[in-house]
This record gives C-alpha cells, structure tokens and sequence, in this order.
C-alpha cells in the first residue's frame, strides 16, 4: 500500500455500515434481524460488538462478508468498504475481496478447519487465490506467516493436519490466514470463545499485538463485557438487531446511558463481588469425602484380553481426595481436560473410580454401593439442559419422575407447581414441552428437578456456560437463594474463574486430572498460590477492573 | 478381526446345514437304500461322530482348502464354486463401475442444485430405481432390449478370453440391472453427505476466505463427502452378492449365486457350506478392505 493510500484512508473509516437493515424471510412473515444498523471503523480501530446470542451480532458479520441465506432480504443501507459499497458486489467480484481487503476469523477452530486438509494447505490457498503465489511461494510464505503468529516449528506446523494440532494452535493458523493478505478489516467473530482460559488470552494478546502491528480495522464480536473490555477501543451494544448505545469502552463502563447495557455490565461476573458469607465451618465430619479416587478410561478390548496384550489406559482423574462441608459451595475449576467433569461422573456413578467416596458417614467404594438413597442425596445438573431434558416429554413428566422415584407422589400437580414456583417459572410451564422454553428456563427446569429429592449434595457441571451473561447472573442467584433455603452443599464446576471467586466458599484447581490444590476463595489470588493457579489467575481479564 | 469374523461364520454356515432336513447318507444312495448301507456310509463319511467333530474335520479341511467333495457330481466343490466366483466378481465389477461413473456425479449434481429440477429428477429416478426390484427390471430390460430391438442376446455367458466382444454384449443387461439399484442408493447418499458437508463450518471458512464455488467444492467437500460412500459401497456388496443370485438365474450366468441355487436345489451340503462361506468371505475381505481405505484416506482414523 502506498503512502498517498495511507492517508487516504486514515481520513476516512475503513468500514462503515449506514442505515443497515437484514430482514429474514420466515413461515411467519419477515423476522427483522438487523435495524438500521450505523457503524464505523476507522484503520487502526478496534470495535467491539456486544450482545446477547439472537441478538444479530453474526448476522451483521454475515452482511458484511455478504454471505447471507437465500431468505435474507435487505431493505436498505450501505455497507461500504473502504468507500466501496459491497452491496453493489456480485459474487464474483466479492470472491476477490473475502480473504483479500476484509477477513474473517472464527469461534472454533476445530470446526472452521477442513478435518482432511493439512493445515499448510488451507494456510497456502489463501496466497495462491488472492497474490498469485505458485504452491512452492505460497508455501515458503505460509511458513514465514506461522512463525510471525507464534508458533514454534511452522515447517512442521504446515505438514500437520488439524487433528495433530491443539486448539490454540490451529486458531493462530486461522489467525494467520486471516492477516494473510493484509487485510483492510478482520471480524473476529468470539475468537476465543472455544478455548481454554490459558489459551483464550494467549490468542487474544497475539491478536492485540498483530492489530497494533497492522493496524488493521477490526470488528470484535463477543458476549463477553469483560473481554471486549480488554481488546477493544470502542464499544457497541446491539440488542434485538438495534444497536442501543455506542462509545468508548471507558465511557460504557463508568457511564452506561441504556438499561440493557446496565444489566449487561452488572451480569458480568466480579470476583471483587462475593455472593456469598464465608460462614461455613470446616468441620472433621465433612458431607462428602473423596479419597484417591481415579479414573481411568479405555477398557480392555477381547482381542486383548485373549492375547495378554496392555492396553494403554487414559486417565480421567489421578488420585484425587477432597471434601464438601455441610452447605459449602466448593467450586471446582480448570481448562478443557483437566477432568473437571470425570470426577462429577464418578461421584454420580457415570464413571467408573478406584478408591473411595464417603458420604454422610457412608463408604462408597464401586456403582453398586450407590443405592437410591445415596441418589436421593447426590443430585446433578448438566451443561447442556437440550441435551438433559426428553424432547418428548412435558415438563410436567420431567419433574414428576423424582418425585415418584424419591418422594411419596402424591399430588404431584401440587407438588410439580410449586417447583416451578420455586425456580420462579410460570406453575403452567408444567404443560409446555422444553422446545417451547428458552434456554435460561430450561436450565431452571433441570435444577427444579434436581431439587425434587432434596438432596444434600447438588453437583452443577458447567451449568451456565451455555447461557447468556444476564441469564447466568439469573440463574447464579435462584441458585444460591435455593441453598440459602434448603443448605444444599454444591459442587459448583467451572471453567469461569470470576463467577466461581464470587459465589464458591472454597476453589479446587484440576489441571490434567491432577488437583492442583484446594484454598479458600478469597485467598485464590494470594502469591502463595501453586504456579498453574496463578496463571489461571493472570490470564483471566477482569472488566470491572480497570475502571472502578 | 477378518479371521475372527470369518470363524464365526463358519460356525454359523455349519450350523445350518445341520439343521436342514438333508440327509447325506440318504442323498447318496437314494430313497431306497437300506438301513445297513446307509449306517456303512454314515461310519465312512464320519457322519456318525459327535457334531462338534464333524464341525472341526470340517473346518480342518477347509483351512487346508479342501472344501469337501459334491454330493451331485462327485467332483470336489472348490475348484467349481471358485470359478463361478470369478465369473461373479467380473459382472460385479463391472456394476460397480458403472455405479461409480454414474453415481457420484448424478449425486453432486442433485446436491449443488438442491431443490432445482436437476435435484429432483435425480431423485424421482433414484426413488423408482431403489423401488422396482431386479427380476421386474431385468424382465423389463430383456424384453425391451433383447427381444424388441434385438440389439442384445437375452441370456448367456461367453467368457472374454473366448470371444471379448461377445462377452461384454452378454454382459451389458446384467450389469446394467444391477447396477442400477446401486447407482440410486450410491446418489442419494452422496447427495446427503455432500449437502451435510456444504453446511459446515469449514466450507463456509472456505468461501469467505475468497475460495470459488467450484474450489471449495473440489478441495474442500468432495473429499469429506465421498469418505462415507466407501463403507456405503462396501456394504452395498452385501446386496450385491444377494442380487447377483437373482440376476445370474434370469440371465443364465453360471456364478456363484446359480451354482448355490443348484447346490440347494440339490440338497447338495458340501456346495451350499462351501458357497455360503465363499460369498461370506468376500463380503468380509471387501469391508476389510473398505475399512483399510478410509483410514488412508481418512488420517484422523488409525488402526492398531
């Protein structure tokens, strides 16, 4: 680019989006997607675009690289391209421009990659198709633009396919292919979403440090306040296809104009904010006592065992032993794999363990000593309440299989009602099938039923990481007012560090199915702490932060 | 797995033939025969041993390749069934051919032009293709082709070392017949594989990365669309094999599946375990083989 370029468009905003609208065509007439959406970015710029999920924020990236569904209908308003208006683009000619003057990188590298495409292939298209680089040119830069996004062995790197390659690995492959060309824009659509807390701010200070390097436009899209607060200069809010308030971060976090943005900053976990009084004794006598437990998976194969062959076993959880006090939230946290969720199965009796559970006074050595007594008193709740709840089933007849199975039901009508009530849902939900609920109503159905028996101990596995900020926030207190209530004791399993420094008595650190060690709450960012607990700690960025 | 499987089936195969009211001894000699001559050869044939034992003489032979002698004939079976098992490959072989020169396309087609007319002709064919079973299409076609225009010999076989041009005019209606229930089952599930695929998340990285239809269609779903038509066609071998009988009978190839029919017609145990297990194994050695195919192709997928 030549300098009478440079100043060119240093004048004028990279990208602009003016008066905007994307309606979809639906059985129910149109449905507005985007409304008269006005947004710039100017070179050098980085915007965040925040909001909740259905709130339009992909569909905005979608107009913008013009890939929209054949239903898409777009009633007016420019979307202009360093002053070109891509509206006026047909397909060739936006084929030239996608990957060239603006790019895109994605939420999951695991699933934006070809699985059957080696990852210098996909990295070497790009530079064929776009700067007529020969395959050998295009493979020679490839490994150049590798090393320039971090990674250490980038000839090897090319060779590997997307399986042979971790998660953050592959996104700094998409991230290199995004800045490939030199792009005019990048939209970065919840880049780091998919990853680990460690890897997430990896990616996000490489990205940091590319933009500043390039200074290419960007349009950060994320439901995470705290994150855009970190990367992005300004802020856009988007609510329901309308973006509602815009400025600079600072001006969003100390002097936010809308309601909606309000919530949403208040939503944002503050581990500053404790939820809950630390007036839990730890006791000799502790509800739950895991002691050793480990898992391992991968079980003998026949062949196997006929010939005497070993079979390599994978472990889930190595020798773990920790303990729950009476109504003690002990939130346990780590990346993806550190066998957060093996252990809430064994203790569920999902997983086979070695070792021993003691609960209430009682050994549990193996499945079979987990009897409907110990299932009464042991509840879970999963992640993913589309997944824990029967489609075909009302939720009338969701919460009444406890009730049956633990309770005398009687009345369940009754008794089905004022559960609802209890997790603050409508007492006529009991006749809707979970298609008809959102998702936060869904979740409050699946912990209505895991309260159904009234246990002492209730194990919530990642229980708000599919929902919305505002929605968590909702969902964290009905939970914590239920265990003021009943003093339920709670397993609360994370990977979201300042929600759980802001609701959990005590933090177990997993790491690799190692428990890393067990500490008080507020003492988790002590400099005492073990070396992985601290950079967990390092790497999460907290919003309020900087500006309080 | 192969040598697993197959033992099963050699199980399975003689089990059966235990339990078909078949007596050799009486197929031998004859209604006739008397109880004395019939416990003589009962004692020579070892028919009289515990049928574990006959199972493992059996399965002894069998290893060493010996599949037992023709209670028709008199000659040994193996010889006999192998040659009708080339005779089988070859018109199989054929069929797939011309299934995949057909097939892939026709479901590429269907799949980028979802929803157009090219899309639903295709599958109005296919429909009517899987729906019409080979002895109603193979009557259709050898009247129609052999008997109306004469431009084809109805039946026969001639080997193509004898006489290649007429062998492959013989071959012409069978292998069309057959084929074509495989090229409407092999189209529609390209078709839906490839629209799966089109709806990823990495096609759509592709196309906004500034790739072409036509690239992002080549380099990016074809191969993840046709990995899933390996085992399809391989299973499909199963069908083969069975559909092979029927059209082998109408046509009057003597393969494998008439040799079987003969040898049940017969009665004739030693063919019918023989022709059993040869069909069995190739079914097997060819899923073997589509297994080994899609973990080459396929990296993510290895093989201890």
């Amino acid at each position: 680019m030549s300098n009478t370029e440079m100043t060119n468009t240093e004048n004028n905003p990279v990208l602009s989006i003016e008066n905007y609208s994307l309606d979809y065509e639906t059985a129910n007439g149109p449905f507005h997607a985007l409304k008269t959406i006005d947004l710039s970015i100017n070179r050098g710029e980085i915007l965040g675009l925040v909001g909740e999920s259905g709130s339009g924020k992909t569909s905005l990236a979608w107009s913008i690289m013009r890939y929209l569904p054949k239903n898409a209908r777009e009633p007016g308003g420019r979307i202009l391209l360093g002053g070109d208006n891509l509206l006026d683009k047909s397909e060739r000619q936006m084929e030239a421009i996608r990957g060239r003057r603006i790019s895109m990188v994605f939420q999951d590298p695991s699933t934006s990659l070809n699985p059957t495409l080696s990852l210098g292939t996909q990295l070497a298209e790009v530079l064929m198709r776009h700067r007529g680089l020969s395959r050998q040119q295009a493979w020679k830069e490839g490994e150049e633009r590798l090393a320039h996004v971090g990674l250490k062995t980038p000839a090897q790197m090319m060779h590997r396919m997307p399986h042979e390659a971790s998660g953050g690995e592959k996104q700094r492959v998409v991230i290199a292919s995004a800045f490939a060309c030199n792009p005019e824009c990048i939209i970065f659509d919840e880049p780091t979403t998919a990853l680990d807390v460690i890897t997430s701010r990896q990616i996000l200070d490489l990205f940091v440090e590319l933009q500043a390097e390039t200074g290419v436009a960007s349009l950060y899209i994320s439901h995470d306040l705290a994150l855009v607060a970190r990367t992005a200069g300004r802020v856009a809010v988007i609510k329901r296809g309308d973006i509602v308030e815009q400025g600079t971060v600072r001006e969003i976090f100390t002097n936010p104009q809308q309601d909606y943005t309000r919530e949403l900053i208040n939503a944002v976990p503050d581990p500053a904010h404790r939820l809950v009084k630390d007036d839990v004794a730890v006791t000799d006598k502790p509800l739950v006592k895991v002691e050793n437990v480990s898992v391992h998976f991968g079980r003998k194969s026949f062949l196997a065992a006929l010939t005497g062959k070993k079979t390599e076993r994978v472990t889930g959880n190595n020798a773990i032993s920790l303990s729950v006090n009476p109504g003690e939230i002990l939130g346990i946290v780590g990346e993806s794999g550190s066998g957060k969720s093996t252990l809430a199965k064994a203790m569920t009796g999902l997983n086979r363990f070695e070792g021993k559970i003691w609960f209430d006074g009682r050994e549990i050595r193996n499945l079979g000593d987990m009897d409907n007594a110990y299932r009464k008193d042991v509840q879970i709740i999963f992640q993913h309440p589309d997944a824990s709840l029967n489609p075909r089933q009302k939720i009338f007849e969701i919460l009444s299989r406890p009730l049956k199975l633990f309770g005398d039901g009687s009345d369940l009508e009754k008794q089905v009602g004022d559960m609802l009530e209890q997790v603050r849902l409508p007492r006529t939900h009991a006749n809707r099938y979970p298609h008809q609920l959102s998702g936060g109503e869904k979740q409050r159905v699946a912990i209505a039923r895991a309260f159904a028996s009234k246990p002492k101990l209730v194990i919530c596995d990642e229980i708000t990481s599919a929902l919305d900020v505002s929605v968590q926030a909702s969902v964290v207190e009905l939970l914590l007012d239920l265990q003021k209530a009943s003093g339920t004791a709670y397993l609360f399993i994370t990977h979201d560090l300042n929600l759980i420094r802001q609701i959990a008595h005590r933090i177990a650190v997993m790491y690799r199915g190692d428990l890393i060690e067990v500490v008080k709450a507020e003492e988790i960012d002590s400099p005492d702490r073990a070396d992985y607990t601290r950079r967990l700690i390092e790497a999460v960025p907290r919003a309020a932060a900087q500006f309080q | 797995m192969i040598v697993y499987t197959l033992f099963v089936v050699s199980l399975i195969v003689f089990a059966i033939t235990q339990i078909l009211p078949a007596d050799a001894a009486v197929m031998m000699l004859g209604e006739n025969a008397t109880p004395e001559a019939l416990d003589a050869l009962r004692q020579t044939m070892g028919l009289d041993a515990p049928i574990w034992q006959q199972y493992f003489s059996w399965l002894w032979h069998v290893v060493q390749g010996d599949l037992g002698t023709s209670l028709r004939t008199g000659q040994p079976v193996g010889p006999a069934m192998f040659e009708a098992l080339g005779r089988s490959l070859l018109l199989a072989l054929f069929s797939i051919g011309l299934m995949l020169v057909l097939a892939i396309p026709l479901g590429i087609i269907a799949a980028i032009r979802r929803g157009k007319i090219a899309d639903m002709v295709v599958s109005l064919v296919s429909y009517a293709g899987v729906a019409l079973p080979e002895f109603v299409t193979a009557t259709i076609a050898v009247l129609v082709f052999a008997d109306w225009m004469k431009w084809l010999p109805p039946t026969g076989y001639v080997p193509l070392t004898e006489d290649f041009f007429g062998g492959i005019a013989h071959l012409v209606l069978p292998v069309c017949v057959i084929s074509i229930i495989l090229i409407a089952h092999v189209s529609r599930m390209v078709r839906s594989e490839l629209v799966d695929v089109l709806h990823t998340d990495y096609i759509r990285a592709a196309r906004l990365k500034g790739m072409s239809r036509g690239h992002v269609l080549r380099r990016h779903a074809l191969r993840n669309a046709l990995l899933p038509t390996i085992t399809i066609v391989a299973l499909d071998v199963g069908y083969l094999l069975g559909g092979v009988i029927v059209v082998e009978e109408i046509f009057a190839i003597p393969g494998i599946g008439r040799q079987l029919i003969v040898a049940i017609q017969a009665r004739d145990l030693p063919a019918i375990q023989a022709g059993v297990l040869i069909m069995a194994a190739t079914y097997s050695i060819v899923n073997f083989i589509a297994d080994i195919l899609y973990a080459w192709l396929d990296k993510r997928i290895q093989y201890d």
